[in-house]
């Protein structure tokens, strides 16, 4: 095999032909095409091979754009399966490591283009399949046989996008299912530091973060390319409370981000010590003392919660990295994890949540309860939300009568809700380093009658 | 080479950013124009219509939630980002587009400036009309400006602008390489009179460019003030000043 005539390596990554340098443009927005990276039996795999189905680079019309699909067929006694979707990824870099190819995106969305001048030095899909098996089987000692097969004629090309979006979705449903569990590291993003300096958003499998844009994967993929980042690996060490999400790396870790401000987070309650809240995050929940139950507000929804305050006003209590017990800065992704509070009953808790969430979310939430949770149409205020729950028969209503008789006897148990009433409400004002000088009191949505206040000077 | 135009509004920094762009895509079509400036128009000084802004892109990043569970925020967003640059036969263009609402943008600004600042380095020039202001500098596009342009007309208010920026910059920790003055619109027997107060207060004078009508009549027809004919005074002026660039970057 003829070497390639262009030269291959990491300086070329990223590296961007513009449509006065470009020869053709595969796939794209323009035209269609896909990617996939698959692990297969060592007797199916012609090592080295590369078939072409349809024109060649040198054939290729000039400016215009062209259907496209690579597959990459993997054997090795060491391969997994699960790890497709990671070798899948290093395509977009070794096709980019090539002078004159340009990759962007991935699966049935990548965008490729190849350089005149690659074209003139006599490039092939011989030479370029040849280059990026190479880097493959230098990188990874496991790949011990490999084969490519370009697609650039359209029908050939649909046929394979069908195949590959089929593969797809096996694999995205395999990833959904991924569990705290398990994984032996978390990451922690930083990046909302400028706004809210003691917050740092705990990213796992299950909670992706509070602004709804970094899951786990991108906590994973961007501390191999920038370990000194704004996103930071957390080993999640000793697990403290498993239901409750708690981790003792976790604990270390926002202590040190926060300046010492939090040193314990939970997870998966909006109880104790519930994740803190940037100021950006996409939704809030809140615990509503009145019914045992929790809501949800995103921040498109213009109205008011049960509360009688709007997303906005909420927010504003909320934000800023404290750690507010009751109320929690989520993505609304959140709504569809298996951990949504599952320390507080998971789903079974949610009684309130804007229709236009409701309705994105009705197939993910569970139908024991799907159908009871309340949104703006069935209550505005907290008396009908109460009416409207006990109608309905939501699962919080068996708390009610649980803790009827509790409640008669003495102020609510303080773990599990705040206290709604209390006789009487002393704030030690001293002693507190942090503030230096300053007092901080907060009441948030308090109802607090009180016949006397005295405030002493010690 | 990454030029930098700023200036308060209304000064004619549009103006000299197209006649930078105009100048310079002369020389190479590796050139990359940036409208930073959500209340100007670049795109209609060059004469290209845009289709899409980076702004719409974070706008699309935050509402949809087709994102599969394995990809990352920056390979969905390379490919948006490619998708926003206008592509031209001179010169490349690309639109920040409108401001920021009110949802969460700090992974997506960071992961957007990370690939603005990859390509960038792929271009030969890279000229950024910013917003009026400087304040915007600490969140800017592009992380390493080797010059800064201001722009300043020839009144009182302009002048001492253009003299407190220098200390402004070092405030606002805004790295950059050379950063020069050019007053617009000067009249022809004042222009070396401001020139002296500027070099006096300590900058460095590129060029004075003189009112010219055929400018106001592009304006006012709404055509492309690339299109200006080769006599026009302040085109003529601004190839000057991209010389003085040239020679003093040795670019």
């Amino acid at each position: 095999m003829a070497e390639i005539p262009v030269d291959v390596g990491m300086i070329y990554e990223g590296e961007r032909i513009r449509k006065n340098q470009m020869h053709a443009e595969l796939a794209g927005p323009k035209s269609k095409g896909a990617e996939l990276f698959r692990v297969a039996g060592d007797d199916v795999v012609e090592d080295g091979k590369v078939t072409v189905v349809g024109p060649d680079v040198q054939e290729l019309p000039e400016g215009q754009p062209t259907p496209f699909g690579v597959f990459i067929r993997a054997a090795g006694e060491k391969l997994e399966e699960d790890l497709e979707g990671v070798f899948e990824r290093r395509m977009h870099y070794y096709f980019n490591y090539i002078q004159g190819f340009m990759h962007l995106n991935s699966r049935d969305t990548i965008w490729c283009r190849i350089s005149k001048d690659a074209v003139k030095a006599g490039v092939t899909f011989e030479h370029i399949g040849a280059a990026v098996m190479d880097l493959f089987k230098k990188e990874y000692d496991v790949i011990e046989k490999m084969d490519v097969t370009f697609y650039t004629e359209d029908k050939a090309v649909d046929e394979f996008i069908e195949q590959a979006r089929a593969v797809y979705e096996k694999r995205d449903a395999r990833l959904r299912g991924m569990k705290d569990e398990d994984v032996d590291v978390f990451y922690g993003c930083v990046l909302c530091q400028s706004f809210a300096p003691e917050h740092m958003c705990t990213i796992s499998p299950e909670r992706i973060s509070s602004c709804g844009s970094i899951s786990w994967f991108d906590g994973r993929a961007a501390v191999k390319v920038d370990p000194k980042g704004s996103l930071i690996e957390i080993k999640k060490g000793e697990v403290l409370d498993p239901v409750k999400g708690e981790y003792a790396g976790v604990n270390e870790l926002t202590e040190k981000k926060s300046g010492g401000a939090v040193n314990r987070v939970f997870l998966h309650s909006i109880f104790g010590h519930p994740h803190t809240s940037c100021g950006c995050f996409e939704a809030i929940a809140f615990y509503i003392p009145e019914v045992d139950g929790i809501g949800v507000v995103h921040r498109n929804f213009k109205g008011t919660t049960p509360f009688g305050i709007p997303f906005s006003t909420m927010a504003g209590q909320t934000g800023g990295g404290q750690q507010l017990e009751g109320f929690a800065g989520i993505a609304v992704e959140y709504i569809r994890s298996p951990k949504f509070f599952i320390a507080d009953g998971g789903h079974e808790r949610l009684v309130w949540l804007p229709k236009e969430l409701k309705e994105r979310f009705y197939n993910d939430l569970p139908e024991s309860v799907r159908d009871k949770i309340a949104t703006e149409e069935d209550a505005t205020d907290l008396d009908a939300l109460k009416a409207h729950l006990e109608k309905v028969g939501h699962p919080v209503v068996s708390r009610w009568q649980e803790q009827a008789p509790a409640a008669e006897e003495k102020a609510p148990a303080a773990a599990e809700a705040p206290a709604a009433t209390v006789p009487e409400i002393t704030m030690p004002l001293s002693g507190n380093p942090v503030a230096g000088g300053g007092i901080t009191i907060t009441f948030k949505n308090a109802k607090i009658y009180a016949e006397k206040v005295i405030i002493k000077r010690k | 080479m990454i030029i930098a135009v700023s200036g308060k509004g209304g000064v004619g920094k549009t103006m000299l950013a197209a006649l930078l762009v105009r100048t310079f895509s002369e020389d190479t079509s590796n050139l990359l124009a940036i409208d930073a400036d959500p209340d100007s128009n670049l795109p209609e000084a060059v004469g290209v219509k845009v289709e899409k802004t980076i702004g719409d892109v974070r706008e699309e990043i935050l509402e949809s939630r087709s994102r599969s569970p394995g990809s990352t925020l920056h390979d969905v967003l390379e490919g948006h980002v490619m998708d926003t640059i206008e592509e031209t036969d001179r010169f490349d263009l690309l639109e920040m587009g409108r401001p920021e609402g009110a949802g969460c943008y700090c992974a997506v600004n960071h992961v957007l400036r990370a690939i603005i600042d990859r390509w960038a380095k792929d271009y030969d020039i890279v000229i950024i009309d910013t917003e009026a202001g400087l304040e915007h500098l600490s969140r800017r596009t592009t992380q390493d400006v080797d010059v800064m342009i201001v722009v300043t007309d020839s009144s009182k208010r302009g002048i001492e602008t253009a003299k407190r920026i220098k200390v402004l910059a070092s405030e606002l920790d805004i790295s950059f390489k050379e950063l020069y003055v050019v007053v617009n619109r000067a009249a022809d027997d004042m222009a070396e009179g401001i020139k002296k107060t500027l070099e006096e207060a300590g900058l460095k004078v590129l060029g004075t460019i003189p009112e010219d009508r055929n400018v106001l009549e592009f304006d006012y027809e709404g055509r492309p003030l690339t299109e200006l004919p080769e006599d026009s005074p302040a085109l003529q002026e601004v190839r000057r000043i991209k010389e003085r660039l040239s020679a003093a970057t040795g670019t």
